[in-house]
């Protein structure tokens, strides 16, 4: 039972990462129909800006919102510079830029920070504490709050704001949402800022966990694809409910399926993407879609 | 017809189509301040497209000019933030909001908070079955009731003028009745101008002042509605009734 508790608080602090990282996956597919390939890598950047921030000497809790302020400023630069020209190109168009975005971020990653592995501190201390019998690390609790607080503050946003009520709006219906004054175009634009501001924490929270380097975020990258999926692409509650579920199933699997273990985690996501998509297309909070043809 | 300052909107020869297929040939039409005109016509003659070049959403040639000024080259939200609320075919609802939501987006760039409030109560006067369902999905609406949705959050813009695109496509007459009841009664109490595209032309001449007939792409026939009602040969050959 102890054991338990501390691998499902475990795998809550994972899905919280897993969680941020797939709320970022959501917000740019409502804004262009298309999940960004290069959101991790966008991640792992800003992720190496903090680092050299707090390099610096800055403080871990001033590096924080002052990456992500700059991450958000990214998206919405990435959005108006590179994906704006191609917005009216078909899929596979989007899909290749956002592929090539995803290579050349990795690329300057490693050209202006060198591909050595390097130790990102936590402010959270390794030690444990007991939590109803069982040890819970600081480190995990710590995750876990810090990315609960940042998507409350994305659903505050989204659904308390006028500008997060546009920002619904232009995801759903372009045109309707023109004719009712909204600045379509720029929401997209916020769109991108928020995703990769929220997809930022992410990869600040999970670096002290594995190493920085440029490949920081290519495993983490398809936990969120398989969060956002379970939770039906299109719903930003579900990405979170669909990152925690996949932050937990993974641990169970990895302690208490034998053959798992720590290789064949990777192999339970894929294998809940393969399953969502069989079973239930739409997951757990996605809706039918209808076409009318 | 009046013309000059008394015009809200006028169309001056406005020619435009999808591709190269053109479909206005060079349309004027003039909407009074204040006034509701009519234009009627029937499938394919362009009254949908003549809305839609209005609010930009389709390049246009000729010259379109609200309260004096012209529309070339502005984007939709711009034309719409300078006093024209436009419901379009199909009712633009957005049906992933619930109907609240639908209504905040109707008055979410005005400032005038006071006068919000008072125009919701006035909205939920209009149609009390909005105030019902305010905080259900707006997919779950019948037509008719997105269609008072449509109207009440073009209200809530608090337009100059508002374009309506067959608002009883669909409805039960008796819904239709009080949509118009209701249009009139919004043109009358808050000066609000109403260029109306029907269907249904009895209906729409009416209510309106003046009227214009299109047919492929072209004014056909235009005057008082009360003078085009009167004429036998102008209803059967374009009126249909």
């Amino acid at each position: 039972m102890q054991e338990l508790i501390q691998q499902v608080v475990s795998g809550l602090a994972n899905g919280g990462i897993f969680a941020s990282l797939a709320l970022a996956l959501v917000l740019i597919y409502n804004a262009m129909g298309l999940l960004n390939f290069a959101q991790g890598e966008m991640a792992m950047f800003a992720t190496f800006i903090a680092f050299t921030f707090i390099n610096h000497g800055v403080s871990y809790w001033f590096a924080l919102p002052l990456t992500v302020a700059i991450a958000f400023a990214g998206g919405v630069l990435i959005q108006r510079v590179v994906i704006r020209p191609v917005e009216r190109a078909p899929v596979l168009t989007l899909v290749i830029v956002t592929l090539g975005l995803a290579t050349l971020i990795n690329g300057a990653a490693g050209f202006f920070f060198g591909y050595v592995p390097r130790v990102f501190p936590s402010p959270f201390s390794v030690s444990t504490v007991n939590l109803l019998g069982a040890y819970v690390s600081y480190q995990d609790m710590g995750v876990i709050v810090v990315s609960g607080v940042v998507l409350v503050l994305i659903y505050l946003l989204l659904q308390r704001t006028t500008i997060g009520l546009t920002m619904r709006a232009a995801a759903h219906h372009r045109e309707a949402s023109r004719l009712l004054g909204v600045r379509v175009s720029w929401m997209l634009a916020l769109g991108w800022g928020l995703a990769s501001a929220v997809g930022t924490v992410s990869g600040i929270m999970v670096a002290p966990v594995l190493v920085l380097e440029p490949n920081l975020m290519q495993t983490i990258i398809i936990y969120a694809f398989a969060a956002a999926v379970l939770g039906g692409i299109e719903s930003p509650l579900g990405a979170v409910v669909g990152g925690l579920i996949v932050g937990v199933t993974v641990n169970l699997a990895g302690a208490y399926i034998p053959f798992v273990g720590g290789d064949l985690q990777l192999a339970v996501a894929l294998a809940i993407i393969v399953g969502v998509l069989v079973v239930k297309p739409n997951g757990l909070f996605g809706r039918p879609s209808v076409r009318n043809v | 017809m009046t013309a000059g300052a008394a015009n809200l909107l006028e169309l001056e020869d406005v020619r435009c189509g999808y591709g190269p297929t053109a479909v206005l040939h060079g349309v004027s039409l003039h909407v009074p301040e204040g006034g509701i005109v009519s234009l009627l016509g029937a499938n394919g003659a362009g009254k949908t497209t003549t809305l839609r070049a209005i609010t930009g959403a389709i390049h246009w040639m000729g010259d379109i000019r609200f309260a004096g000024h012209s529309l070339r080259r502005m984007a939709t939200e711009d034309i719409v933030r300078s006093g024209i609320a436009h419901v379009p075919e199909g009712r633009g609802i957005l049906t992933e909001l619930t109907v609240d939501e639908n209504l905040r987006l109707g008055a979410h760039k005005r400032k005038d908070r006071e006068a919000v409030r008072k125009d919701y109560e006035r909205v939920f006067e209009y149609f009390p079955v909005l105030r019902e369902r305010r905080r259900l999905s707006a997919s779950t609406l019948s037509g008719g009731e997105q269609q008072m949705l449509a109207v009440a959050r073009a209200l809530l813009m608090k337009p100059r003028l508002m374009l309506l695109d067959e608002p009883s496509l669909g409805l039960a007459p008796m819904v239709v009745r009080s949509i118009f009841e209701i249009i009139r009664t919004i043109n009358q109490t808050d000066h609000v101008a109403v260029l109306l595209v029907e269907q249904n032309a009895r209906l729409a001449l009416d209510l309106s002042s003046d009227a214009y007939v299109l047919e492929v792409g072209r004014v056909a026939v235009s005057g008082k509605s009360a003078e085009l009602q009167g004429q036998e040969s102008v209803r059967r050959s374009y009126l249909g009734y």
